[in-house]
């Protein structure tokens, strides 16, 4: 059997985490491939609805990225992102899917370690959560 | 400021539900559920709430209009209906009354159709009246009558919730009645079994327990199948086959021949399911049938219908709290205007036209001769139309220019009439040929009743004004009897139609809009003191011992060819209904489904090279029409889906005209068609 | 509420009209109801209108957000019967002022979230993809919500909840389910009202008490001043912002 290769999902904000996953590719790190990267302008332009979308649709785990508390380029952006994302995962758990599906971190423009990290730490627990059960329902 | 809820019937599917209808100062704002109603329960489906939507769009037909030059132009009410009037006398007096044909309407109150088909025979005397129950139910009343007496559901819409087995077959219930369709899920939250036999995979198939696809226009094959199987496990209810029913010998004979590889070969359903799906039914304590279109519309429909009527006696699963056999009436009225005789073999009541007794009893009400002759079907009529021996046709709310199978031929035949008229309350595909175009009151604007599925009668209330100069069916219809120098049309409200109709009608004999305000009545209702019948033949079947009819599979008229490979099937999707006048005016229902799309399998879709959202154009002997694919596991390959509902590609261009030889229904269900990209 | 044509009916009377046969006892969602009317009623005037506890927490949210003149709303305080709070699996019953009816003490626990909490999540989720594919997507749910007031509903945005799909589908729920969150008053009208018997407020109840646990805060605290979700602490709302939770 072949190993469960996820796929993953990072809203990554412009200014900070967008950035840092810029520098992480030119830096050359090693990085998994299974990740599509969304680029928004910020973490909190990241609707809760999109979220609820991916994995309804059966994607296997989302990550939101933003610039660290008090970096945000909006000022207050990330702030409104780290109580909201909290809830959406909730919502997830109360319906039978693992919250450590949705994450949400923050990186900065300097972080391409960190970036790295993340992105591999997230596709290895999604992996030993195995595929999104919603991905083989029919509705 | 005046703020109103008023209490009104549902003016969609057949299910019956109320609610209220919030007002403010003659403005319709909204809908709000009626939780203590017995039939709905504070429960809508996305059509109720958006009943009001349509009501007062600005696109209402608000004056009369005449045909002068080719053009419709702006009249009086006198002078379109003295035209009316005087065009009727004289193609009455130059071709004879059976020229001329009236449609009643289901989306018409009863007594408005009660109303309408006194204008045809008492003021032309002629019985050419009909309405688009023609093209639903003509099967189930047909059939329904040999078998049992009555063609009506047996049972009412709460029992569906206590039954054990719910058998639906033809019917996308959440769909086309999702009130009804809640109460099946109740069932099954509570552990009934539910079976669906279906070509298409619909949302509750995908809750089913057992779900069965069969080809389409294969239905009595593996009902005479299942039948087999019951007698041949020894599950006949013996007790109910010999005490209350008479020729099951005959049936006996011909079921003996569908052996389950023959009805596989046929319907394409898998021996051991078919026994099973037998076994579950007739073994369950209660279980109840319910059907709609999808049985109906078949050049054999009436057959079909006798068959599932065979099939529930043979179990005896019929004549008692939830057991029975349940046709899904899919109009607000069409149950009632088959009740209040808009039919052209039948009076008020199912009373036969010519039955000399029946005929003489409505002499003497109306104080007027009758015609002994049944007249003219909606669907022979327009064959009529197209040969010249039809001259006039008077239409209350109907869209023949969509609803009918066979467009093209319809629009041929409508253009021979020397005189149409319309009464709606929008212009439709219809009034676009008429001479004379007439606005009516929608059923927010008038009084009246409605008669649900259940046989329940409830009553509509007026809550709004209707728009400009636009009148109630009922006054118009008044109005052009009293110029047809008819009497009897002296009526001042719907309430004293009501009390004329129930002195002829001994199944409304009890029935007034006094006692309706109060309480939920169902037909048969003999008298004043009598609380209605909720479920018919508990004791005796209405004509007596039940009937088994002998019917065996016999193909559609028409079956796929090289030339025209797929079958083509039609049908309604949940948020648009019928041809879409009322729900295509209302934004929120329209978002949901905007635009016409033909249903097909992967399978057939990758052969063919087209994909999800692809332009294709799909035709038949009779037409083409060019729309967007659907591409989906959920169709059986070699079948295709449209919906009806979509002027701009019209899924009855295609349909097939060919009749059932009975009830003159179309087989709306079956054609042979062919897809192609672009 | 009062007795017509064999029905209970909500209405509205004008001052001194008679009431007529007056009923208490049949849960219509009158907040719901008002809202519909409310952008008719311009002429300034006082409504008086019957409200339960947890009408007066709607209210709450609908003032927050600025859909009603909380000068314009005259509340009648409504105890509910002890038949109504165990049907609801109220735990908050009594409105702050009774003027109707006798107080009783509402239910501790919703036995099907226990339930449900107890499962596996596998389990948890079997059952409510079972529920939700009952769903025929009417819209009661928001339909009848008190507090769904959104002039443009996300789950008519073709986006998040594609057109015509019956049934709707996990994201409908779960997008609904968001945003509830913090507005939720837990009247249980979308239970009531749903044709296919989702457990809609047990659903609601869970995200609830996950709420409260993460922000020490329950939809319908007058003390909140503005939307939680959409505003930042002290932060007063601006234009039409609660939109764009």
């Amino acid at each position: 059997m072949t190993e469960f290769k996820p796929t993953i999902l990072a809203f990554c904000c412009n200014w900070c985490s967008y950035a840092g996953a810029d520098l992480a590719g030119v830096s050359r790190l090693q990085m998994p491939t299974n990740v599509h990267v969304v680029r928004v302008m910020c973490s909190a332009s990241v609707k809760p609805e999109y979220v609820m979308k991916a994995i309804s649709q059966g994607i296997d785990g989302v990550l939101v990225l933003g610039c660290h508390i008090g970096d945000c380029h909006y000022m207050t952006g990330n702030h409104r992102t780290a109580k909201r994302i909290p809830v959406v995962q909730k919502i997830l758990k109360d319906v039978g899917i693992d919250e450590k599906r949705v994450r949400l971190d923050w990186v900065s423009a300097a972080e391409g370690e960190k970036f790295q990290k993340v992105i591999t730490e997230f596709v290895d627990e999604v992996a030993k959560l195995g595929p999104n059960p919603l991905r083989e329902v029919a509705f | 400021m005046n703020v109103e809820h008023v209490l009104t019937t549902c003016p969609y599917c057949g299910t019956g539900c109320n609610f209220f209808l919030q007002v403010v100062d003659d403005r319709l704002i909204g809908v709000v559920p009626c939780k203590t109603d017995e039939i709905s329960r504070g429960q809508l489906c996305i059509k109720g709430y958006n009943a009001h939507a349509f009501v007062q769009h600005p696109d209402r037909l608000k004056t009369p209009l005449v045909r002068e030059h080719g053009e419709l132009k702006q009249t009086s009410w006198e002078a379109a209906l003295d035209l009316l009037a005087g065009e009727i006398k004289r193609i009455k007096e130059k071709y004879g009354p059976d020229s001329i044909a009236f449609l009643a309407s289901a989306k018409c109150t009863n007594e408005e159709n009660y109303l309408f088909q006194k204008l045809a025979r008492a003021a032309v005397q002629t019985n050419n009246v009909d309405h688009c129950a023609r093209l639903c139910h003509a099967s189930t009343v047909t059939g329904l009558l040999y078998s049992f007496g009555s063609g009506a559901m047996t049972n009412t819409i709460p029992e569906f919730e206590n039954a054990d087995c719910i058998f639906v077959t033809g019917s996308n219930t959440l769909e086309a009645h999702p009130i009804i369709g809640a109460r099946m899920l109740k069932a099954l939250d509570r552990g009934a079994k539910i079976i669906v036999i279906d070509p298409r995979d619909t949302p509750l198939s995908r809750l089913a327990h057992i779900k069965l696809s069969q080809r389409p226009g294969s239905d009595i094959a593996w009902i005479n199948g299942m039948i087999k199987v019951i007698i041949d496990e020894g599950l006949v209810d013996q007790d109910f086959v010999k005490t209350r029913t008479t020729d099951f010998d005959k049936l006996k004979d011909v079921v003996k021949d569908a052996t389950p590889e023959k009805v596989e070969s046929i319907t394409g359903i898998k021996p051991a399911e078919l026994a099973e799906v037998a076994r579950v039914y007739a073994k369950a304590d209660r279980a109840m049938i319910a059907y709609a279109m999808g049985v109906t519309q078949h050049s054999n429909g009436t057959n079909i219908v006798e068959a599932l009527a065979n099939l529930a006696m043979v179990t005896g699963h019929i004549g008692s709290e939830s057991n029975g056999l349940n046709p899904l009436r899919g109009q607000c009225n069409v149950q009632g205007s088959c009740d209040s005789g808009g039919l052209p073999n039948l009076f008020p009541g199912y009373q036969r036209v010519d039955d000399e007794k029946a005929r003489a009893k409505f002499e003497q009400a109306w104080d007027v001769k009758l015609p002994a002759k049944p007249g003219l079907t909606l669907t022979c009529a327009i064959k009529e139309a197209a040969v010249g021996k039809l001259k006039a046709m008077v239409i209350f709310g109907e869209n023949i220019m969509m609803s009918d199978p066979d467009l093209g031929h319809v629009e041929d035949a409508i253009k021979e009439l020397e005189l149409l008229a319309v009464i709606d309350i929008f212009p439709t595909e219809t009034s676009k040929f008429a001479h004379i175009v007439l606005p009516a009151a929608c059923y927010a604007e008038k009084d009246g009743t409605f008669t649900n599925t259940d046989r329940a009668v409830r009553l509509i209330r007026k809550a709004v004004n209707p728009p400009g100069d636009a009148w109630p069916d009922w006054k118009i219809a008044c109005e052009l009897g009293k110029r047809l120098g008819a009497k009897g049309f002296d009526f001042s409200s719907p309430a004293e139609v009501m009390a004329e109709m129930a002195t002829v009608t001994p199944i409304y004999g009890g029935i007034d809009h006094d006692r309706l305000d109060r309480e939920v009545l169902r037909w048969p209702c003999p008298s004043k003191d009598h609380k209605g019948t909720r479920i018919l033949h508990t004791q005796k079947f209405t004509k007596g011992l039940g009937t088994f009819a002998p019917v065996d599979h016999a193909p559609p008229a028409e079956t796929p060819s090289d030339e025209y490979p797929f079958i083509l099937t039609t049908g309604r999707n949940l948020f648009q209904y019928h041809t879409g006048t009322m729900t295509r005016r209302s934004s929120k229902l329209e978002r949901e489904a905007p635009e016409p799309y033909v249903e097909m399998n992967k399978g057939d879709a990758k052969r063919l090279g087209i994909s999800e959202g692809d332009r294709v154009s799909v035709s038949s002997r009779r037409g083409t029409i060019n729309l967007k694919a659907r591409v989906t596991e959920r169709i059986i390959p070699g079948s295709i889906f449209i919906p009806f509902h979509y002027a701009e590609a019209a899924a009855n261009r295609l349909t097939n005209a060919a009749l059932d030889p009975e009830s003159k229904i179309p087989e709306f269900k079956v054609c042979a068609a062919d897809v192609q990209k672009g | 509420m009062r007795e017509e044509h064999g029905n209970v009916a909500p209405v509205m009377i004008a001052k001194g009209e008679d009431p007529g046969d007056v009923r208490t006892d049949v849960p219509y969602q009158l907040m719901t109801i008002l809202s519909n009317l409310y952008p008719w009623m311009s002429d300034g005037k006082k409504i008086a209108v019957l409200t339960r506890r947890c009408d007066e927490k709607a209210l709450a949210e609908i003032f927050k957000r600025g859909y009603f003149d909380r000068a314009r709303i005259v509340q009648i305080g409504l105890a509910c019967s002890k038949e109504q709070i165990a049907a609801c699996r109220c735990s908050d019953p009594v409105p702050s002022t009774v003027d109707i009816g006798e107080p009783h003490a509402g239910v501790g626990s919703d036995a099907l979230s226990e339930k449900l909490m107890n499962m596996s999540s596998e389990e948890r989720l079997r059952f409510w993809i079972y529920q939700f594919r009952k769903c025929n997507k009417c819209f009661a749910c928001t339909a009848n919500c008190p507090v769904c007031f959104c002039d443009e509903c996300v789950l008519e945005e073709r986006t998040f909840v594609p057109e015509r799909g019956v049934p709707p589908g996990m994201s409908f729920h779960l997008i609904r389910a968001y945003h509830l969150a913090d507005k939720c008053i837990e009247c249980g009208e979308c239970e009531r009202s749903c044709p296919a018997g989702i457990p809609l407020l047990t659903f609601r109840k869970l995200v609830a008490k996950d709420f409260r646990d993460m922000y020490k805060f329950s939809p319908g605290d007058d003390k909140n001043v503005s939307p939680l979700l959409t505003t930042l602490e002290g932060e007063a709302l601006e234009g039409d912002e609660c939109n764009e939770c």
